[in-house]
């Protein structure tokens, strides 16, 4: 059985590996989530592997939030004992971030699989074909919201 | 030196019961490694599910797997419950729990048949996919969809397990008990299945938590998680759960978890029967969602589910993430395979037991 990782520990651990002040928040149901910079991305998840032994990679989840239209928003949900969120925001128009898979090789269908459909740019790991998009799709980002920003 | 060739397996193939495409580079006999695809039954259901209510929803994910259907809808209804501040009443919880134990089971022994006609025992396959309808008709006799059970609703379930049900049910699960105990003598005993599956294409603890596999595969490698004790849903957080482990993490070990695992499933339905309380089986739920964000975890068949569920206050979901337990095992596929000899690539297919159906969505 895994050890229960504590939400304060976790606080911890991400605050001593980033720049700028972050905090607990709570607007997930049954998840312990920090907002951090995209930057720090992989960084905060080396240490959390390190120093808390935090490797469960659960799902990557992406979106592009109504309320945010010119961002998009990447959410990394890690288990151990109850779930931890790592999220980033990043920009709709050129949405990039750093490969996880020379840490977490299982991060590497999550991560083709947001790519394909957020048309995020993924840097440090090999080009791969589609996982789940056609050869011949050509109508962009299938999970891209339509409408223009405001 | 011999030649490396490509031998393309799918999409589809006579080895394969759900398309995918694989690519598997052999030498001789030797196997080298290996590249898949999916995407061939991708149906869109996390954009579908943006256009649909959180009713209309509980269908159309009940769709995204033809076996584990359940443990789908009771993740996304607890998600919605969640959202809406609202907690079903305890009589609906264990007949949620039910289900899945039930739905455990019939898809531990597909599984087994699977893998028994992969190792050449045509007459295993037979009688596990016989005895599946044993659990196939108790499912039906409850929901009336042997199934895709329409069993779930937000705030509850439709359906009660009502006290004629029982004696079906004791007599069903009497049957399962002795051909549970019959399937593990012969799986212990049979020379010819430890031939096929001892040491082949063994997987270690520490390469399980680099993918990040969770569910029987990583139970099979000694990895001792399983949400319904680790992160229990109701009425799971209520039940004693026995989580079956073996260390050694090859294909013999992945059999003897599953086996386990139907026998522990059959006791656990007959503690939910026994404990069941009596009451409603639903409560009333609001159409509209307040704003707000979830995450829900369970345990599938083959490991662990997680639903992200975001509301903006409609009576659409804004953003509803899946994650199956198979997309995982999907990744680890040709580490594995690259270990083995092209006649146990069957058994490398069976023993991690794909839902391709789940891992595309």
């Amino acid at each position: 059985m895994a050890n229960k990782l504590m939400p304060e520990d976790f606080l911890r651990c991400v605050s001593a590996h980033t720049q700028q002040p972050c905090e607990l928040t709570g607007h997930i149901i049954n998840e312990t989530a920090i907002t951090i910079a995209a930057d720090d991305l992989h960084d905060i998840v080396a240490a959390l592997m390190e120093e808390l032994n935090l490797t469960h990679l659960s799902a990557i989840t992406a979106q592009q939030r109504e309320d945010h239209p010119d961002e998009i928003q990447v959410m990394y949900h890690f288990w151990q004992g109850g779930g931890y969120t790592l999220i980033v925001w990043l920009p709709a128009a050129e949405p990039v971030l750093t490969s996880l898979m020379d840490i977490i090789i299982g991060a590497d269908f999550y991560e083709r699989e947001v790519a394909e459909m957020y048309g995020i740019t993924i840097t440090n790991r090999e080009e791969t074909p589609p996982l789940l998009l056609p050869d011949d799709w050509d109508e962009g980002p299938p999970m891209r919201r339509k409408e223009k920003s405001v | 030196m011999k030649e490396k060739i490509t031998i393309p397996i799918g999409p589809q193939h006579p080895l394969l019961k759900e398309p995918i495409s694989l690519r598997i580079d052999a030498s001789g006999e030797e196997v080298l490694g290996g590249t898949l695809r999916l995407g061939y039954v991708h149906r869109g259901i996390e954009k579908l599910a943006e256009s649909r209510t959180y009713t209309q929803n509980i269908p159309l994910i009940e769709r995204i797997c033809g076996i584990c259907s359940h443990v789908h809808t009771t993740t996304f209804c607890y998600a919605v419950e969640a959202l809406l501040g609202i907690e079903i009443p305890p009589r609906a919880q264990y007949i949620r729990a039910l289900l899945c134990e039930l739905e455990r089971i019939h898809s531990h022994l597909l599984w087994l048949g699977v893998l028994a006609k992969h190792v050449g025992l045509e007459t295993v396959f037979m009688h596990s996919w016989h005895d599946r309808e044993l659990v196939l008709d108790i499912m039906e006799e409850l929901s009336g969809g042997r199934v895709s059970h329409g069993i779930n609703q937000i705030g509850g379930v439709r359906f009660d397990v009502d006290a004629e049900h029982h004696p079906m049910m004791a007599d069903k699960m009497q049957k399962l008990h002795e051909r549970i105990t019959q399937f593990m003598q012969i799986f212990e005993r049979e020379p010819s299945i430890k031939a096929r599956t001892h040491g082949v294409a063994p997987l270690s603890a520490d390469l399980i938590r680099q993918y990040g596999l969770a569910g029987p595969v990583a139970r099979a490698s000694g990895v001792d998680v399983d949400m319904r004790r680790d992160d229990p849903l109701p009425p799971y957080d209520r039940l004693d759960i026995s989580v079956i482990t073996h260390p050694d993490g090859d294909a013999w070990s992945r059999t003897y978890v599953r086996i386990y695992e139907i026998y522990e499933s059959l006791l656990l339905c007959e503690k939910i029967l026994q404990a069941i309380p009596e009451g409603n089986i639903s409560v009333r739920a609001r159409r509209k969602v307040p704003a707000g964000e979830v995450v829900v975890r369970s345990e599938a068949p083959r490991g662990e589910v997680v639903y992200y569920l975001r509301s903006n206050g409609t009576e659409y979901p804004a953003r509803l993430k899946i994650r199956t337990p198979t997309l995982p095992a999907l990744a680890i596929m040709p580490m594995q395979l690259a270990q083995i000899h092209v006649a146990d690539i069957p058994v490398v297919l069976a023993g991690v037991d794909l839902c391709i159906a789940c891992a595309d969505r």
